[in-house]
């Protein structure tokens, strides 16, 4: 049997170029209009109405979450955990050392009337959502306006930088992940104080690009990279991450870096939002 | 044109389960596009003038949904929808071959002409990573849902009664 045909079957070539021009013309109006323009204004109605929906899914999904993190525990083997407790003696040792330099960095700030430079105030949030497409790197958080949370606020997670609030509605907001294609960090390098800029990629891989070549002090893989500051969009000193890959680029002027985030992006569950710091404008650039 | 009351409800379940459900299903961080299976399988069963106007509001709803730019989504799936609606004439209410390969293209199509046209805007990334790592596995997945959805969806959206029964799978 046979689909019958009617006027509606016939395809119209003006109707689908009217519909591409409004495209075209949406995508022009979202990059010259400001945060309160119509579609950042649409996008937040949007993000309001469908939240209650993504922390409905996040509890649907989390029991059948929680038995696969349990099942893939078993998969731990006797060289990885031999590693790990190995690497926790280290850590113990490399934290008795920081609380010491720790305390003695208290007394010289007071003696110099130095200010904090992590005297931000900062607020908790729950993870309620996951990137909704496949070119999305983001996490929906349940806390928004009404809390302080702005868009430019950076949000960290317990073991570094996580990305920066883009959408904020009353009681969510979405937030960019620095692994993110869009989203760029002006950085520092902890050992060498190199500074370049960290870029996200559709893949979900950082890079490290800008970063000049010092033979004196040359980038190793395990290298930690910090928040510059520069920019304004996030407090100096958060960790970004960690170098895993330096390859040299002999006809350009930087090589090209590979770096792991130390934050489990994928399960992260609970994160902290830096409502004190200055928010950037979300226009272009390094954020 | 006026779209039937199943449209609607199916673009607002989409969008629905696009926000809470379908980010918990994404396998190696791909995402299944439950708006692609929606407007290409209304595309099929109404035409190409429903089929892009379905695709403009469902990529307009998905790009609202992420944080990217406003309207490339939009313009990809009115086009898809359009195009899958002008193979309306060739379906026939039996078959399921032709309307997953279409959904396969379709896929195909959109998340190729998404992913050029992140480049074009300057956000996208190399072509052979963005082909290896969303576009073809975003593809299979989507047509792996489509073989599931389809059947069900089109008997759901098909406007007229007398086209409602489906030959199972062989």
């Amino acid at each position: 049997m046979k689909t019958p045909t009617a006027e509606t079957r016939k395809g119209s070539p003006v109707l689908l170029a009217v519909l591409v021009v409004m495209s075209l013309v949406m995508t022009s109006v979202y990059f010259r209009e400001g945060d309160g323009g119509p579609l950042h204004t649409a996008r937040r109605g949007v993000l309001f109405v469908t939240s209650p929906f993504a922390v409905v899914g996040n509890a649907v999904a989390m029991p059948f979450n929680s038995v696969g993190r349990w099942f893939s525990g078993f998969t731990v083997s006797r060289s990885e955990l031999d590693t790990l407790r190995a690497q926790n003696d280290q850590m113990r040792k490399a934290a008795a050392q920081q609380e010491e330099q720790r305390q003695e960095n208290v007394r010289l700030r007071a003696i110099l009337k130095l200010p904090d430079e992590f005297k931000t105030s900062s607020i908790g949030a729950r993870v309620i959502g996951r990137p909704t497409d496949s070119w999305e790197g983001s996490i929906l958080i349940d806390r928004g306006s009404a809390d302080g949370v702005k868009a430019g606020t950076p949000v960290v997670a317990a073991q570094g930088l996580l990305g920066q609030v883009v959408v904020s509605t009353t009681h969510s907001s979405e937030v960019r992940l620095i692994t993110d294609q869009s989203a760029g960090v002006a950085v520092l390098v902890q050992a060498t104080r190199a500074t370049g800029i960290v870029h996200g990629s559709v893949e979900g891989n950082l890079t490290l690009d800008y970063v000049a070549m010092d033979a004196k002090h040359p980038l190793k893989v395990g290298d930690v990279l910090l928040t510059s500051g520069m920019g304004g969009a996030y407090p100096k000193g958060l960790v970004v991450g960690d170098v895993r890959k330096v390859t040299p680029d002999a006809a350009g002027l930087f090589p090209h870096v590979e770096l792991s985030s130390r934050v489990p992006i994928g399960d992260i569950e609970e994160v902290l939002v830096l409502t004190g710091s200055q928010p950037s404008q979300l226009v272009g650039g390094v954020e | 044109m006026r779209p039937g009351w199943p449209t609607v409800a199916a673009l607002l379940v989409a969008m629905f389960l696009q926000a809470s459900i379908a980010p918990h299903l994404a396998v190696f961080g791909v995402v299944p596009n439950l708006f692609l299976l929606v407007v290409v399988t209304l595309a099929l069963v109404e035409g190409p003038v429903p089929g892009a106007f379905a695709g403009f509001t469902a990529g307009v709803l998905l790009d609202m949904l992420g944080t990217s730019v406003i309207g490339p989504w939009a313009l990809v799936l009115c086009v898809v929808g359009y195009v899958a609606g002008t193979l309306n004439a060739n379906m026939f209410a039996e078959g399921w071959l032709l309307p997953i390969t279409v959904a396969f293209m379709a896929s195909l199509l959109a998340e190729l002409s998404y992913g050029l046209l992140l480049a074009v805007l300057g956000v996208g990334g190399p072509f052979v990573v963005t082909l290896t790592h969303i576009v073809v596995p975003a593809t299979v997945y989507n047509t792996a849902l489509a073989v599931l959805v389809y059947p069900w969806l089109a008997r759901l959206l098909r406007q007229d009664p007398g086209m409602t029964e489906f030959r199972r799978m062989a």
